[in-house]
């Protein structure tokens, strides 16, 4: 605004304080500013008379000045325009080879809106789990996000860390040129995220010095041992025990000497990471001492026609104990007797196979058989023990499936430690049977991976029918989740699924009117993914 | 009417009510639904055990629904609307039950009186306009017409109050520009406000806003002496136009009428205005919130064969929704009636009911392609030369690319740069949409910045991008 400068000092001061010559614009813009102070003001002659003094006369020089000003200000919104540019021109984006979602899906059923208006759905309004299915489902389709949507997926990645490794594909030449523009999306960029080289180990955090030191010894792990022994004098006990623990990725007998010396670490922590890991070594000379040391309690009886299993506890402590971590004092809070205490302390350093082997027995039998002896508490749970540092499945079926005296955090943990399959088998049991409420059902399923048919079915059956006798409305926690369990729910079951969202009550409340529109939006968005998706048979996990 | 659900969304008042409309679009909400080609209307199950009765006249679509709500339309409407975008097979065609039929039928009846008023008003005019153009002093064509609701005599004396007032206006700048703004404290910018309120009650509200505006600016930004003075200025000219009103040609007088905020009977413009029938595609579409819940929409529209620009101005009061569905990239043959002026812009549908289709062809090429930058600004400065009070102009910049630059956002091309007025989430599904390539921005120049409203990529049909919702 250039023009105003030359009028700025006496319109600031005052035309009674400073009055003066007015100053002189160059060009035309000078020519009319001078052309109207000599025009007469209306008022000031009538018609006819002579003419009258001009209006910087009449006006005096105020109004002098506020007649220039009205020149300026019309000369001066006629003539600004663009401005002068000299920033050099940004690197525009690539051409991406990646296609992009369409518009339309049409003639799929239950795909009422656009994939993109559900997109658009899923980044604003849907959990984590279901913005992150829709990035996995497209990717697996070659395809990548509508330009539009992009900044709600940087946002979205932005929030959730879970987000940032599905999101990266789906980005596309577009997405990747976005997020360099802008500070906070910077993790996509490119150059953060998957830098090759030891950045992430000299320089990050713990969660990405553990992701580095997987993915090491995934490809080389003589490389990572080396590395993590290098390494751990300068690691804090919790750190060590942490980082440790990634030895279990490839872990094998070149490892043993290292987990050795760690049993003997000052933190009580390292110490059972390490004889965890050494409990799936069989081979390795801790275990194998373990082994020997147990051999003797167990021994085969003849009774009458029948031989037998017994187990016996040891009389004494022994003095060679303590150095293979055995802990011979029992705490005052302990419900084992002394020689219970040591049998479980024994038992927990013995691999599981040892037991089937010796015996031949198999876990169900050897855990029936365990219950009946003498010193079921201190075996047992020196197996629970052991099979929570070596996870065999078949053990956590047995204990699953027999019937101890297990607490039921511990038959949680059994569950979770199975693998998804052989988990749905005992959910689904539980839904049979009505063991466990629906919500916590709907709870442990959700947000993890995609469910299989049959517990689909059984599930989402359930949620029907409470649905149809109207007690679904009601069920807040069961409500809240619906969203999160159509993100894992078998493509088979998707119908019935979207079917929820048309049970409607008379005297539902808003907030259930939402809950249940979102599960149509579910419904749809995952049709259009399964629409999208390359092989549209659905997928079984 | 072609239904689309974007169609709909853009008639909701506000998010909170697209959302809650969304939530009612069941079928198993609606036990009753049906339509005729004047309507559609259905009963919708609320908290209450009767049904709330809803119905749209899709010639407006105008609404109306039993329920309580204040919101206008309300979310059945809404529904109503979208579960016929979504599926009209599942509107049984029926006649109309009688709640809809006597509706539909006093909507018929009011528009009738008000096209027969209307029709008079043009009669009127059309007679004045007649006797003006045989030579009759206005004056007189006016009392010898049958003036029965006395509007000659009223306009005359609305005319000198608001000459009186510009007079003590002209006195009042000179006093303001003697102190020199260097002055200005909080008592005189009060001054400032109390000079506006009567320039309000001398029914020149136009002119008391801009006094209020000029308050506003006081030490906001590094330039508010310089666009206070703007302001001022621009008082000055309009003042010094109010004196010698009678001399000034006719666009000019209505130019000054506008200033006021004295703007000119519907009817009238309807009868006098000229008239354009074009092939209108829509540039853009504003909704800004003004002061006390009223609701502003600007409908920029581009005449294909004629090549002028026109906006539409329409206002809502709390909450309501706007009528006619307008989204870029949509055009329609229209005849519009301009409001006189000396560079008319603003204007009304003449026709009844606009078809509206989206309109394909809609592209860079025939919209801006041509047009180079400096053609726009030309646009602008004969505008603004011929109408120096005209505050916002629509733009089509070709060619420009969005550029984050540590000054903020910007356009740019061929070493040139214009800076843009834009919240954060559009600004950058605008980059999105560029990726740093080239594309067709229409805007409104407000004589600083540029606020971006539509964009179209080259070679692409429809616009790429579009400003959301308020």
């Amino acid at each position: 605004m250039s023009a105003w400068k030359p009028l700025l000092p006496v319109a600031m001061v005052g035309t009674d304080r400073q009055s003066g010559p007015l100053p002189e614009w160059p060009g035309e813009v000078g020519a009319l500013v001078a052309q109207v102070g000599q025009v007469t003001s209306p008022g000031q002659a009538a018609p006819g008379t002579q003419a009258a003094p001009p209006a910087s006369i009449v006006e005096g020089p105020a109004g002098q000045v506020l007649r220039t000003m009205a020149v300026i200000a019309t000369c001066d919104a006629a003539g600004t325009q663009d401005r002068i540019w000299t920033a050099p021109p940004t690197e525009p984006a690539a051409v991406d080879r990646l296609a992009v979602v369409p518009e339309r899906l049409d003639g799929i059923e239950g795909v009422a809106g656009s994939p993109r208006t559900l997109l658009r759905w899923a980044l604003t309004e849907a959990p984590t789990r279901l913005q992150q299915l829709a990035f996995v489902a497209l990717a697996e389709a070659n395809l990548r996000l509508p330009e539009m949507l992009l900044p709600l997926a940087l946002d979205a990645g932005r929030r959730a860390v879970a987000l940032r490794a599905p999101l990266l594909p789906v980005l596309g030449e577009r997405g990747l040129w976005l997020a360099r523009q802008r500070e906070d999306w910077h993790y996509a960029a490119g150059a953060a995220g998957d830098a090759p080289g030891e950045t992430p180990w000299t320089d990050g955090t713990l969660e990405q010095r553990r992701a580095f030191l997987a993915r090491e010894r995934a490809a080389d792990p003589a490389a990572g041992r080396r590395r993590l022994e290098a390494s751990l004098p300068e690691l804090s006990a919790k750190e060590r025990a942490d980082l440790v623990a990634q030895l279990a990725v490839g872990l094998g007998i070149d490892d043993e000497a290292l987990l050795d010396r760690l049993r003997a670490d000052r933190s009580r922590e390292v110490r059972d990471v390490a004889l965890d890991l050494l409990l799936r070594l069989p081979d390795a000379a801790h275990p194998r001492r373990a082994v020997e040391r147990l051999s003797p309690m167990l021994r085969r009886e003849r009774a009458l026609l029948r031989q037998h299993w017994v187990i016996d506890a040891p009389e004494a402590a022994s003095a060679d104990w303590v150095s293979d971590q055995i802990v011979i004092a029992r705490s005052s809070t302990e419900k084992l007797g002394e020689r219970a205490w040591w049998l479980c302390q024994l038992v927990r350093q013995v691999p599981l196979g040892w037991w089937t082997t010796t015996t031949g027995m198999t876990p169900v039998e050897l855990l029936a058989w365990a219950i009946k002896t003498d010193w079921a508490d201190a075996v047992m749970r020196g197996w629970f023990d052991v099979l929570s540092a070596t996870r065999e499945i078949d053990w956590c079926e047995a204990f699953l499936e027999t019937q101890t005296p297990l607490q039921t955090h511990q038959a949680a943990q059994a569950l979770q430690w199975l693998p998804q399959v052989r988990r749905e088998r005992h959910w689904l049991r539980h839904l049979q049977q009505g063991a466990l409420p629906l919500s916590a059902l709907v709870a442990a399923a959700s947000g993890g991976e995609m469910l299989g048919a049959e517990l689909s079915q059984a599930m989402t059956g359930q949620l029907l029918s409470r649905a149809r006798a109207g007690t679904l409305k009601d069920d807040y926690a069961v409500r809240a989740m619906l969203v999160d369990f159509g993100a894992v729910v078998h493509a088979d079951s998707l119908s019935a699924y979207a079917s929820l969202a048309d049970i409607r009550a008379a005297d539902e409340t808003a907030a259930h009117a939402e809950q249940l529109q979102a599960v149509a939006q579910t419904a749809a968005l995952r049709r259009a993914l399964l629409a999208l998706s390359p092989d549209p048979t659905p997928r079984t996990s | 009417m072609t239904l689309t659900m974007e169609g709909v969304l853009a008639l909701a008042p506000d998010e909170a009510s697209a959302k809650a409309a969304r939530g009612l679009t069941s079928p198993a909400k609606w036990p009753l639904l049906g339509a005729d080609d004047a309507a559609v209307w259905g009963e919708c199950q609320g908290s209450g055990s009767k049904p709330y009765q809803t119905q749209v006249d899709l010639s407006g679509p105008a609404f109306r629904c039993s329920c309580p709500s204040r919101k206008f339309p309300c979310k059945h409407g809404l529904a109503l609307l979208m579960l016929r975008a979504q599926d009209a097979s599942r509107f049984a065609a029926a006649e109309p039950p009688a709640w809809v039929a006597e509706w539909i039928a006093s909507r018929g009846e009011r528009a009738q009186k008000k096209e027969e008023r209307d029709q008079k008003a043009v009669e009127r005019a059309t007679e004045r306009a007649a006797q003006i153009a045989d030579g009759v002093d206005p004056a007189q064509a006016a009392s010898a017409l049958a003036d029965p609701d006395n509007a000659f005599k009223r306009e005359s004396h609305r005319w000198r109050r608001i000459e009186e007032a510009s007079a003590e206006l002209q006195r009042w700048l000179g006093d303001q520009i003697g102190r020199g703004l260097g002055a200005l404290d909080d008592a005189s910018i009060r001054g400032w406000r109390t000079m506006a309120a009567r320039m309000v009650d001398a029914q020149a509200p136009g002119l008391g806003q801009r006094i209020a505006a000029a308050a506003d600016g006081w030490r906001v930004g590094a330039d508010w002496p310089e666009r206070t003075l703007s302001r001022l200025g621009l008082l000055k000219l309009a003042c010094e136009g109010l004196a010698r009103r009678e001399t000034l040609p006719e666009p000019v007088q209505a130019d000054l009428r506008t200033v006021c905020g004295w703007p000119l009977d519907q009817a009238e413009v309807l009868a006098a205005g000229e008239r354009v029938t074009d092939r209108w595609a829509v540039l853009g579409v504003i909704v800004e919130e003004r002061e006390g819940r009223l609701n502003e929409r600007r409908v920029w529209l581009h005449g294909e064969r004629s090549r002028r620009r026109a906006w539409l101005l329409d206002h809502a009061h709390g909450g309501r929704g706007f009528e006619g569905m307008w989204l870029p990239g949509i055009a329609a043959d229209l005849t519009l009636a301009f409001y006189p002026g000396n560079a008319p812009l603003r204007a009304l549908i003449a026709d009844a009911s606009p078809t509206l289709e989206p309109e394909g062809a809609v592209g860079t090429v025939r919209l801006a392609g041509s047009e180079s930058w400096q053609d726009e600004w030309q646009r602008v400065a004969e505008r603004v030369a011929a109408h120096p009070f005209a505050m916002l102009h629509p733009v089509v910049l070709a060619n420009a690319t969005p550029v984050a630059a540590d000054a903020g956002p910007h356009l740019t091309a061929d070493g040139r740069a214009v800076p843009l007025l834009v919240g954060d989430a559009d600004w950058w599904s605008l980059m999105a949409v560029a990726g740093g390539h080239p594309l067709a921005v229409m805007g409104e120049w407000d004589g600083r910045a540029l606020r971006p409203l539509t964009a179209w990529q080259s070679g692409t049909k429809g616009p790429a991008w579009s400003r959301s919702a308020a």
